[in-house]
């Protein structure tokens, strides 16, 4: 809606010149961009409280004027406010909100102009934010911003999402940036201990609504971030929220509705029963064949019998007609079931057509001393698996009220309640339904018994379960409360010196249950059980800095100065009850059986920071910070860190010589260097501690957790930036080039250690990585003619990031920590990627005999191995091969590109995102192309086709084997695919009502829309999702949906 | 706001800074009382219960590779252990290995703290220290008996590391040999039983006096010393603290805990049951219960053994398994020890998985009794057959031992009855030397990974010393068990 292309006046008074001085004015407002008149502007006789406003025609008239009136001030919103000098006949013509600004950001402590701005700091608008159909904000910044990677590792409504900017600069500690919200770092990530149990996240940054957002500031460099010292390290998001402009009121509505009724991609399509069945028919025939030397005649009556024993019970039986191991095998009722020909469709009971529902209600206004923005929020997502749901319910009201001259005082309150249920969201047998529909049910399996109609309680041969019936018996639902409030007071001391106190508080409380009714597996052998869990995060922060700005003719001194102090505590408390009366009370108290655990844990901080900005006629810039932090989490010795940051930046346009340069708009140089920091991630690392979290026969226990770490420290990131920001043909193509090295030291590295010493790991400041990379932004204007406006912006990103040194140079290998299931290794080793995916070298397959070859790769001898293929020494068996780096997760290039196109209140915006390289591990094909074990599981359509065959022995897949291999289980090449990928994020057609019709209904904006989210996806791979976490992973997480929203935004 | 005016103005930021955990302490000053040394004894023995030890796996390992049970299907959980299907970093049953050596830090501490106080303070402590050292004796030979080879077999070869304080958390220590293993063993315990003589009551939940000495005639007999053996056995039988179950109460007993012939026994309480994981639910008959996966059964050896009698008590505890479910044929192959028996209402607590795992019978002690007095140096096949008889009463309908007609096999037969699924099957195989069959064949359950006999010269009788041992520890790098070593 920076299209919303509205109107203002022209002004077609001929008529005589009349005295400026109190004669009548007449004018129009027009938008500069197409001309057409702006309705609902409003139009103030400046130095007075005289005012008035544009009509449908965009025309405003004052028959009489004050005397001493010099100026008229337009202020629209979506628009720039623009003063004019009063004529007796003026056209104002106002430009677009975010048109050729000189974009005021918000940055570290306060604000700066992008021109004057020596860090390294991208923003997003709130535009480019609220209309998505995203849960929390997040996920729209995906491809957005040069250098920030967003990835969500499930598509379950309310998950977790992880940004990287700049990439991976830390093995143990967090790699998150630091998130602020107007001006106070907040909590964020996963919030809860569901996951613990059940494997789900809960997003807390998803307690703010998207819709509330003004803007986003991603601060990337040194000189931008290190104000925030110690957490600085992965950068810092610094979200602003909306707030009242001086204007008549604004009361703005809208409203979406969405729906998922498909995945974005295909996701492990299953081959049919049939070709299942011939599968598992091959398996057991091959084990007697090959396994016992038996004859086909044996193999066969023993695979037939496998299977009768394996399905009959679901009213199947089985034949064949010859006796061979690809014969097909005949399915057939069993016990006159009825149900042959007939097979259940698992992804029509799991799945279903998710609905999005989004309503917003917002009032803003300001007047000279008062400004407020108050606005309410409701949205409701269901996730596309049932048992997934996602609704929040949250209010905003932001209030800054000037008392006199000297004071202004600042509110910002936040509350929201989100309330998520969610579905195991990791390879697990029983209550995953993606994972069971993919893997697990085979149309042979039904909810009901054949025999006697009753729904089918046990465990399938699969282990999958039938959850038509399971998900009555059980609940879980994580509802957050989080209200967050804090105050600021500003003291307006002398002319440019500001003394500015911040103090907040933010409370997130968290309600978990989790319930299973004694028929449940999971409650079977407690009678029932229901699980409750609080857990209350709190934040307090308080600040206060001192600024002071001052100009000596062409010399400008900007110097801010404070101190801070934030103290963060959790509070645990859960109890569980078992052996329950009755499934119809969930309550720990019916219980029969209790037990509970409560305990807290925290950290806190206390800081000194200052900074001083220094320009020269806005041409020579020049920036210094400092920031000492002494942190909770270290030892005495240990716990001060000083980090800092120095900045210049030339602007070379101010410069005589490049002035007259009419292509050229703009071109500065800038370049920064600092040092900032990550805290461990562990509140007591350092201690040497027995832990009291045992229990034996109803007493208490102690055993040692960890042992003295007194050398524990800071990691500290030194991070250089070097930009050009350019500007040509008067600004209608802006870009920048930026070039960045983060040398990240010190880093915390569990390192594994002999277990004979009782445990398995210590902490040490010992790693070194290194991240640096290329990064490019451009936007342009493709066309602006005759009311059509034609933009286009896109970003790349280019990343390598190495592993530099290890303790005693020793490797480590290390597994993706996503999904608790282990599915990819990688390998730390000097010199190599931060993600080295770590595994044995799959060769294909041999044609001969649809065998998998792995190459030995023995590192003394490149031909030794059982045989020699292509070349290399070769085995048919991965035991006798050895691990080396098979690929690397961090892509070549990264980032999107976005068009806009409006005409005539028509608006098209098209977004994409795109990987380059880098390598994929799809942790979840070993379990879809098992090439030999007798689980009673299905395969997928992909493996089917492509499996070696006597007819097939192209086939890329190895050949069905009845001899128990766990090839596929291993860490291999084979799993390992190119990662590019192209997708068609989101796609948004709008349609803004003219003015002049909407105002008949007192509206004086509106607008309908619609928008597509993961559309198109191109990749190479094709089995999933190509979009994967941040560690290069696929693995039985939720997939995401192709989501379609109608919505419509009304302003009055 | 306040909060950093005070902080700076007091110049109180360490205080401000100065933050502990609500469920952890100073380890340093931990241990200080004779109740902290409780509390640690306490940690140990929770350590123990998990099911990575003796909570499930280890019981399992011991029957699952004994030859007494097999599995229905395959790919239902465990069969690893079954099917010999293990490598370093794939089914390693690495819990073993890092519980055991967690246990050890924790026993170890302990004993460290005690041997720095003076010697007035240590003397209250005499007792803690002894269950520590009986502790870490049980642990090593537990250890030993799952990476080393038998003693009675190759006490050469390697064993465990042998670990008696706290080490810096940096150490890379190879392996000790098995002698050198069982010769800390033998020393842990005689200084334990020293230290715990001046207490002889039964300990419930905690080794005692008398359960240092069950675990001393446990070890002489896989020692071979079987006179040490005997003469141990013999001053737990005579002290009269514990009392063989009459035939009539034996099935009952497993409803209980604490049962007169329970010499060492590790509580389970709703805290550390493992429910639907419970030992319990991997013997009981398939979807007996919901999630019950019928993961173990008898085979038929075990169940033509018992059948010599179809009127020994023992039969008890057994119940229609699986193959009775499907084919409708009688076969009590199902298992209901460690829930409380057939009603399976547990051993007196809430929840009916948590059941107390029954570490060391008077049983045992009488059997350990006999078979040394077979081999003594002074060998009594009288004395022998009457320790034997004494269990032997179970199953009514059978003759008695007597001097002439007892052999080892009648012992281990009768062993295998009295202790099926207690995990002591598959070590008594292997210290005896005997070939194990497993019973592939009841459901044609595909296996690869070993034939249908082994017997002590395969290799894979011991675990793989784990891949992230492996992998951290450069000396134990080059030590790993022949039959996994690339």
């Amino acid at each position: 809606m920076s299209k919303l292309i509205m109107a203002c006046v022209v002004s077609i008074i001929t008529g005589a010149m009349l005295s400026a001085q109190n004669g009548p004015v007449r004018g129009t407002v027009l938008a500069e961009s197409d001309g057409t008149p702006i309705v609902d502007a409003f139009v103030v006789i400046e130095g007075t409280d005289m005012g008035t406003e544009t009509d449908r025609e965009g025309r405003f008239s004052f028959s009489t004027l004050p005397s001493g009136a010099k100026s008229l001030k337009v202020t629209c919103v979506g628009m720039q406010a623009k003063s004019q000098p009063i004529a007796p006949s003026m056209t104002i013509y106002l430009k677009d909100e975010f048109e050729n600004l000189d974009e005021v950001m918000v940055v570290a402590y306060g604000i700066a102009k992008k021109s004057s701005y020596a860090g390294s700091a991208s923003i997003v608008r709130s535009d480019e934010i609220s209309k998505l159909p995203v849960t929390s904000f997040e996920g729209a910044l995906n491809g957005k911003v040069a250098g920030l990677q967003v990835t969500s590792t499930s598509g379950q409504a309310g998950s977790v999402s992880s940004m990287r900017i700049r990439g991976t600069g830390s093995m143990n500690a967090s790699n998150e940036p630091l998130y602020v919200i107007d001006g106070v770092p907040v909590n964020s990530g996963n919030a809860g201990f569901s996951g613990d149990y059940i494997y789900t996240s809960n997003d807390l940054l998803s307690t703010l609504n998207p819709e509330d957002i003004e803007s986003v500031s991603v601060l990337k460099d040194a000189a931008a971030s290190s104000l925030y010292g110690s957490r600085a390290a992965n950068g810092v998001i610094i979200i602003t929220t909306k707030s009242g402009r001086e204007g008549k009121p604004v009361v703005s509505f809208n409203a979406s509705v969405g729906f998922t009724p498909s995945w974005a991609t295909g996701n492990y399509e299953t081959a049919g029963v049939q070709e299942n069945v011939n599968m598992l028919y091959m398996i057991f025939h091959n084990y007697r064949t090959a396994g016992k030397g038996e004859s086909d005649e044996k193999a066969n009556a023993y695979a037939l019998a496998q299977l009768n024993k394996k399905f009959n019970k679901h009213g199947y039986s089985f034949s064949t007609e010859g006796t061979g191991a690809y014969d097909n095998v005949i399915i057939s009722d069993y016990d006159n079931s009825g149900r042959a020909g007939k097979y259940y469709d698992w992804d029509d009971a799991y799945y279903r057509t998710a609905v999005y529902k989004d309503l917003n209600l917002s009032v803003s206004g300001a007047s000279p001393t008062t400004s407020y923005y108050a606005s309410l929020g409701y949205m409701d997502s269901q996730g596309r698996l049932r048992v997934n749901d996602f609704t929040r319910a949250s209010a905003k009201v932001n209030l800054n009220q000037k008392i006199g001259r000297f004071f202004e005082l600042g509110t910002n309150v936040r509350m929201a309640k989100t309330d998520k249920s969610g579905y195991n969201d990791t390879r697990n047998t029983s209550a995953n339904s993606f994972f069971q529909t993919r893997n697990l049910l085979w149309g042979l399996y039904w909810p009901t018994d054949y025999s006697t109609g009753e729904a089918w309680t046990t465990r399938y041969g699969s282990y999958a379960q039938n959850n038509k019936y399971y998900d009555n018996e059980w609940d879980n639902s994580s509802k957050t409360l989080n209200a967050a409030i804090s105050e600021t007071a500003t003291i307006h001391l002398l002319e440019g010196l500001d003394l500015k106190s911040i103090f907040s508080y933010d409370n997130s409380t968290v309600k978990e249950s989790l319930y299973y009714s004694a028929l449940h597996y999971n409650g079977a052998s407690t009678n029932g059980s229901i699980t409750e869990m609080r857990t209350i995060y709190e934040k307090t922060v308080s600040s206060t800095t001192a600024s002071y700005t001052k100009a000596f003719g062409s010399h400008n001194l900007a110097f801010l100065a404070g101190f801070e102090a934030e103290k963060n505590n959790t509070d645990y408390t859960r109890s569980e009850g078992e052996n329950l009366p009755t499934s119809k009370l969930h309550t720990v108290s019916t219980a029969g059986l209790f037990s509970a655990a409560g305990y807290s844990w925290g950290n806190s901080m206390v800081s000194l920071l200052s900074k001083l900005d220094y320009n020269y006629a806005e041409r020579y810039f020049a920036s210094v910070s400092f920031r000492r932090d002494g942190s909770s989490k270290l030892s005495t010795d240990k716990r001060w860190g000083d980090f800092w940051s120095v900045a210049g930046a030339w602007r070379l346009t101010e410069e005589n010589f490049l002035k007259e340069t009419p292509w050229l708009s703009n071109l500065r140089l800038r370049a920064s260097y600092g040092v900032n920091g990550t805290l461990p991630s562990d509140n007591y690392g350092y201690m040497y501690l027995m832990s009291y979290t045992n229990h034996y026969l109803g007493n208490a226990g102690g055993t040692i957790s960890s042992l003295a770490n007194d050398d524990l420290s800071w990691e500290t990131n030194y991070s250089t930036n070097v930009g050009v920001d350019f500007g040509f043909f008067k600004g209608r193509l802006n870009g920048t080039v930026e070039f960045y090295n983060r040398d990240s030291k010190d880093l915390i590295q569990d390192v594994p250690v002999s277990q004979v010493t009782g445990l398995s790991s210590m902490l040490k400041n010992i790693g070194r990585i290194n991240n640096h990379g290329f990064e490019i932004q451009l936007d342009g204007e493709i066309m602006r003619r005759n009311g059509l406006l034609w933009t286009a912006s896109g970003n790349i990103s280019f990343l390598k990031s190495k592993v530099k040194s290890l303790y005693n140079g020793a490797e480590i290998i290390w597994y993706d920590p996503t999904g608790g299931d282990t599915r990819a290794q990688y390998l730390y080793r000097e010199g190599e990627s931060t993600y080295a995916f770590y595994g044995y070298e799959w060769a294909g397959v041999d044609k001969t005999n649809g065998k998998s070859v792995y190459y030995v790769n023995d590192p003394d001898d490149s031909k030794a191995g059982d045989f020699i293929y292509k070349g290399r020494g070769a085995t048919y068996d991965y035991d006798s091969a050895n691990y080396k780096i098979i690929g690397n997760a961090v892509p070549f290039a990264t980032g999107g590109f976005n068009t806009n196109l409006s005409f005539k209140g028509i608006d098209l915006a098209l977004g994409f995102t795109y990987k380059i390289g880098g390598d994929l591990y799809d942790g979840a094909e070993k379990d879809v192309a098992d090439d030999g074990y007798y689980w009673e599981r299905i395969r997928s359509k992909s493996y089917y086709e492509n499996m070696w065959t006597p007819t097939n022995t192209d086939g890329s897949q190895p050949a069905l084997s009845g001899l128990d291999l766990t090839d596929a289980m291993e860490y291999s090449s084979r799993h390992l695919y190119n990662a590019s990928y192209l997708r068609l994020k989101n796609l948004t057609l709008g349609y803004t009502i003219p003015g002049r019709i909407s105002s008949k209904a007192c509206v004086s904006r509106a607008r309908v829309y619609f928008t597509a989210s993961n559309l198109l996806t191109f990749s190479s791979y094709k089995e999933a999702d190509p979009e994967v976490n941040e560690y290069g992973t696929r693995g039985w997480e939720t997939p995401i949906g192709k989501t379609y929203v109608f919505g419509v935004e009304l302003q009055f | 706001m306040t909060v950093s005016v005070v902080c700076l103005s007091c110049s109180s930021c360490d205080s401000f800074l100065d933050l502990e955990p609500t469920n952890s302490a100073d380890a340093e000053s931990a241990i200080v009382t004779t109740d902290d040394a409780q509390v640690a004894i306490n940690g140990v023995m929770e350590l123990m219960s998990s099911s990575s030890y003796y909570g499930r796996n280890f019981i399992m390992y011991g029957e699952a590779k004994g030859g007494d049970m097999t599995i229905y299907s395959s790919g239902r959980g465990l069969d690893g252990l079954y099917m010999f299907n293990h490598t370093p970093d794939n089914n390693a049953f690495s819990g073993f290995w890092s519980v055991g050596y967690n246990c050890l830090l924790q026993v170890n501490n302990l004993i460290e703290n005690i041997d720095k106080m003076n010697s007035e303070t240590a003397e209250e402590f005499a007792y803690y220290k002894g269950e520590a050292l009986t502790l870490r004796a049980l642990i090593y030979f537990d250890l030993v008996r799952l990476y080393g080879l038998p003693y009675n077999y190759s006490k050469n070869s390697y064993g465990v590391p042998d670990v008696t304080g706290t080490i810096p958390i940096d150490s890379q220590l190879g392996r000790a040999s098995v002698a050198d293993n069982y010769n800390r063993i033998v020393d842990d315990l005689t200084k334990g039983e020293s230290l715990m003589s001046s207490d002889k009551s039964e300990n419930d939940g905690y080794v005692s006096y008398y359960a240092n000495l069950a675990i001393q005639a446990r070890v002489a007999l896989f020692m071979e010393d079987y006179d040490k053996a005997l003469t141990t056995s013999e001053t737990i039988i005579d002290s009269k603290v514990f009392k063989l179950y009459e035939p009539s109460e034996w099935c009952a007993s497993w409803a209980q805990q604490y049962g007169s012939e329970s010499i060492f026994e590790i509580g389970m309480d709703s805290e550390t049951d493992l429910g639907t994981g419970s030992l319990g639910y991997y013997m009981i008959r398939y979807h007996q219960k919901t999630s019950a996966q019928g993961w173990f059964l008898a085979s038929d050896y075990f169940l033509n053994r018992l059948g010599e009698d179809p009127g020994d008590v023992r039969w008890g505890v057994m119940d229609n398994d699986e193959y009775w479910l499907n084919t409708g044929t009688v076969r009590k192959g199902a298992c209901y020890k460690y829930i409380g028996g057939p009603e399976m209402k547990g051993d007196g607590k809430e929840n009916p998985t948590a059941v107390d795992i029954k570490v060391i019978r008077l049983s045992e002690i009488y059997l350990i009794a006999a078979e040394a007095s077979l081999h003594a140096s002074h060998p009594d096949a009288d004395k022998a057959a009457t320790y034997l008889n004494a269990i032997r009463r179970r199953s009514p309908n059978l003759a008695a031992a007597t001097a002439s007609t007892i052999s080892d096999d009648m012992i281990l037969s009768e062993r295998g009855k009295e202790f099926y699924g207690e995990g002591l099957r598959f070590f008594d195989m292997i210290r005896m030397n005997k070939t194990i069959e497993f019973n592939d064949d009841l459901t044609d359950v595909p296996v690869t990974y070993r034939g249908k006999t082994i017997d002590r010269t395969f290799g894979k009788i011991v675990l793989p010393i784990p891949q992230s041992e492996i992998n951290a520890n450069s000396v134990i790098a080059v030590q790993q068990n022949s039959a996994y070593s690339k």
